[in-house]
């Protein structure tokens, strides 16, 4: 993703706070979030290869498939879940955001916005599906499963009851701070849950 | 999924290995003299006996000591030849200098369990009251016996606590009792493919091992020491055990539908297929090694092991200070990764620090012993992290210093 991005979510993480990291790869960021955070980190990752990596760098990791859940953890075991550049791969993503806030305080996802203005000029001029920087497989290879732009999250956030907290916007030059959603190439949002949604009420109905 | 050819692969205890060389050389196993032993059954053991290997040398600080605990035909020799049968030790792939469990920065150490058959006390040792063999006299062991008499072995050993302990299958189990009646001993657990109490079908599997022992006309209530050994019980029981560690895919890349020989005049059936060969191979070669009362007492002590044991496991896991690493393997379906799972579930619901591993790979629950990369470098990495994090000091990954 972006490095801009990670740079700032950093700042999101309380210092010495606990953080469960979704999507966690090889654990470059997150070995990074325990160093410059001093906080207590955790991965979930799905790839066996990825997952030796994580125990290579010295991090508590967990095999697992997001979409399985997290039952593994007791609810509000995490002050912030990290879903950075995942979101777009999950079948469910509801699903995932539900048990995200069951065991986490905070959820910070990061996402490629797909009405950046690049893509926008793709699609309008040549007639296929972009393919950029930030969406770099055609669609036969992607790994995404859902396409959606800047307004189309915050849609999402509105239908399901979560409240973006922060926002911050980004393209290749660094941080966007006007028209985002046709400007910014990636998103990231810091996310709570709004009292009485169905995501509070998983929460507040889960046993453990 | 990797379907690399499988080149070495299952016991390497039953395997001929006229080319192995281990890095080790040859290596021994000693045995120790321990004072009296009372069982939770009542059974009284003036002494016992507990076979073991060590292998790397001791910190002066006697911080770097990685217990390993064997499997259910396992035994003390863990790595390096074995000077009597010129075979390598079972887990000579994953210990020993630059292995997994690195030797030239650990001090590995290996017994054989209470009630088993190499070198410590089981039913096939002479009982001291008689002068014959305990047989079947001998008491119904435990698992947490069997580790119990390990403790007992390391505090004649002077050790007075593990950097780790792991084992595969009933080694696991064992290093699961380590980690939860020593907690003040261990700083680390690497459970690998095993659960927290047998399910009805892996039971089902043992019981079938049993009944084939004790309906074998030799087995005669447990005393045929001295008489024919109940050979074809013990040779079953263990072709029922080495079926259920395989794969359908391992089994299928090393036999398919291959014919062993061609039809001789004496055959009931004509086909002969490589698999049976194969199985009566492994069944005859366990009966040079194995008590059949070993096995008896072995997979039943497996079978009645409950890590929960109806307590919560609030109260199981309270105590335990270690930090884990749980492997398990996607072809296993003895030891399911589910099964792992849901030990991982209480773990973490106990707020202790575990790591999960569900390894790729097609050879099933048997995957702990074969030569695998991933494996290794998991359980190296893991061992010389958690060592830096206790002590500051490193030790290196074997992978820096044996590229």
């Amino acid at each position: 993703m972006n490095r801009f991005l990670y740079d700032e979510v950093l700042h999101w993480i309380p210092s010495r706070g606990r953080v469960l990291d979704l999507g966690t790869g090889d654990g470059a960021f997150l070995e990074r979030v325990a160093r410059e955070r001093a906080a207590h980190v955790e991965g979930v990752e799905r790839d066996p290869n990825l997952v030796s990596r994580c125990i290579e760098r010295h991090l508590i990791v967990h095999q697992g498939d997001l979409l399985d859940g997290l039952d593994q953890y007791s609810k509000a075991s995490f002050d912030v879940v990290l879903l950075l550049g995942t979101l777009q791969e999950l079948i469910d993503p509801l699903t995932v955001l539900k048990e995200a806030f069951r065991v986490g305080d905070q959820v910070v996802v990061s996402y490629s916005n797909f009405a950046y203005w690049r893509g926008r000029l793709q699609l309008l001029f040549t007639g296929h599906a972009p393919v950029t920087r930030a969406l770099p497989s055609a669609w036969y290879r992607t790994s995404n499963t859902h396409f959606f732009s800047i307004l189309d999250f915050a849609a999402f956030c509105a239908d399901v009851g979560m409240r973006q907290v922060r926002q911050l916007w980004f393209n290749p030059g660094g941080r966007v701070r006007r028209i985002p959603n046709l400007r910014a190439e990636y998103a990231a949002s810091l996310l709570q849950a709004e009292p009485g949604s169905a995501l509070a009420r998983h929460r507040e109905e889960s046993v453990h | 999924m990797t379907k690399a050819k499988p080149n070495l692969e299952g016991d390497l205890q039953d395997q001929a290995h006229h080319e192995y060389s281990s890095e080790l050389g040859v290596t021994t196993v000693q045995v120790a003299r321990l004072p009296g032993f009372r069982t939770q059954s009542g059974g009284d053991l003036p002494f016992i006996d507990i076979a073991y290997q060590t292998l790397g040398r001791l910190s002066p600080q006697r911080d770097n000591v990685v217990l390993v605990c064997h499997a259910l035909s396992g035994d003390a020799h863990l790595a390096g030849i074995n000077p009597s049968t010129g075979r390598p030790g079972w887990w000579d792939f994953h210990v020993g200098p630059g292995k997994a469990i690195d030797t030239d920065q650990f001090y590995v150490i290996c017994s054989n369990v209470l009630g088993g058959c190499g070198g410590s006390t089981g039913p096939s040792s002479i009982n001291p009251a008689t002068g014959a063999p305990y047989a079947t006299d001998f008491p119904p062991v435990t698992l947490r016996e069997m580790v119990r008499a390990q403790a007992m072995l390391l505090d004649h050993l002077e050790i007075p606590r593990l950097l780790a302990v792991t084992g595969g299958s009933m080694g696991g189990m064992q290093a699961l009792i380590w980690a939860t009646d020593h907690p003040d001993r261990v700083d680390t657990c690497i459970p690998i493919a095993c659960c927290l109490a047998h399910n009805a079908m892996q039971i089902a599997f043992n019981e079938v091992g049993r009944q084939a022992i004790m309906t074998d006309v030799n087995w005669r209530e447990g005393r045929y020491y001295g008489r024919p050994l109940p050979r074809h019980g013990l040779a079953v029981a263990r072709m029922v055990g080495h079926v259920t560690y395989l794969s359908d895919y391992a089994m299928h890349e090393k036999f398919g539908r291959r014919l062993q020989r061609p039809a001789l005049p004496e055959d009931l059936f004509p086909d002969f297929f490589s698999v049976e060969s194969y199985l009566q191979y492994q069944g005859e070669s366990f009966v040079k090694r194995f008590d059949p009362n070993s096995y008896l007492y072995l997979t039943k002590a497996l079978d009645r092991f409950d890590l929960l044991n109806q307590r919560p496991a609030r109260e199981v896991f309270g105590p335990v200070q270690a930090r884990f690493l749980v492997i398990s393997f996607d072809s296993d379906w003895l030891y399911a990764p589910e099964q792992s799972r849901e030990l991982v579930r209480l773990l973490k619901r106990a707020n202790l620090p575990t790591t999960y591993l569900n390894l790729t790979t097609p050879y099933g629950h048997d995957s702990f012993l074969i030569r695998n990369q991933e494996f290794s470098r998991a359980i190296n990495h893991f061992l010389t992290g958690e060592y830096r994090k206790l002590h500051g000091v490193g030790v290196r990954p074997a992978a820096e210093r044996h590229p």
